[in-house]
């Protein structure tokens, strides 16, 4: 790569928007769900209509960080377009994937939330977290390094 | 009304940062599922970004409105880029100056008055839709 990586500081994470379908909703709430409650002090996230504009700020800090994308469908929208303006992504996860087909029940607005919305955000937040703490333990020095 | 107006298509920025993109959101949501189901629908913007076929096709094909959260105007441009045409771009932080001290929410979640801007917003996007279709019908 060309940049080099910072290896001391956060994870960016890069949601899709996928309004189209629930599972975007998901990814948008699973990600927010992460900077404010599960991992607040090790992530941030990048906006991706803004990275897609072309904002350098934005594809800087993903040239120089590791990034997680969540996107809601097999398109990977937010990998796609990652990778095209700001290199490789260190993991890329699908809510399809995570959920298979039990997204099927949820809403696209939040003011149609119900529970199978809690416990499909409550599900891609977990994968989402467990993908930050394995990047920072891979990140982390060797004991003597 | 004309009939082969077809829909209006409105495209928010979803901007996850702030309360901002969470208004665009809502409010194209509150368009295309509640106001005015028959005459809009949404798009996803990062499949027009990401360049989809389908997608780049009913953009080109119909009229759009963006919701977009901030001045930095991502979904506008996006779809100018694209080739669609923007009838109009509302954008949620001038609308939010119209309710100085409101407190609308968060990234996450919006309160009352989030949702009632929310409202607001969608409810001008559906006139401005009913008034696109009017105009082709003259036209």
């Amino acid at each position: 790569m060309a940049a080099e990586m910072d290896k001391t500081t956060k994870v960016g994470i890069i949601s899709c928007s996928g309004e189209e379908i629930p599972e975007g909703t998901i990814s948008r709430s699973a990600v927010r769900r992460v900077l404010e409650s599960l991992r607040p002090h090790e992530t941030v996230t990048l906006c991706l209509p803004l990275f897609l504009a072309g904002n350098e700020g934005e594809r800087n800090f993903a040239r120089t960080h590791p990034v997680i994308t969540i996107d809601g469908c097999d398109k990977q929208c937010a990998r796609w377009g990652t990778e095209k303006h700001g290199g490789p992504v260190t993991r890329a996860l699908v809510v399809t994937d995570i959920l298979g087909g039990s997204a099927a029940g949820c809403a696209r607005s939040l003011r149609s939330r119900g529970p199978a919305d809690e416990e499909a955000v409550g599900r891609v937040a977990e994968q989402i977290a467990s993908a930050v703490d394995e990047i920072l333990e891979e990140d982390r020095p060797a004991e003597g390094d | 009304m004309n009939k082969d107006c077809g829909k209006v298509l409105v495209i928010p920025c979803s901007g996850i940062g702030k309360v901002h993109g969470l208004i665009s959101r809502e409010s194209a949501y509150l368009v295309t599922d509640e106001v005015a189901p028959d005459r809009t629908d949404v798009v996803c913007l990062a499949l027009l970004v990401r360049e989809d076929e389908e997608t780049l096709a009913r953009v080109r094909a119909h009229p759009c409105i963006t919701i977009d959260g901030c001045g930095k105007a991502c979904a506008q441009k996006n779809v100018e880029i694209a080739g669609g045409q923007v009838v109009d771009a509302v954008q949620v932080a001038k609308v939010l100056t119209k309710h100085r001290g409101s407190q609308p929410g968060s990234g996450s979640d919006l309160t009352e008055e989030g949702w009632a801007i929310s409202r607001e917003i969608a409810e001008a996007v559906a006139e401005e839709a009913e008034r696109i279709c009017a105009g082709e019908e003259v036209a």
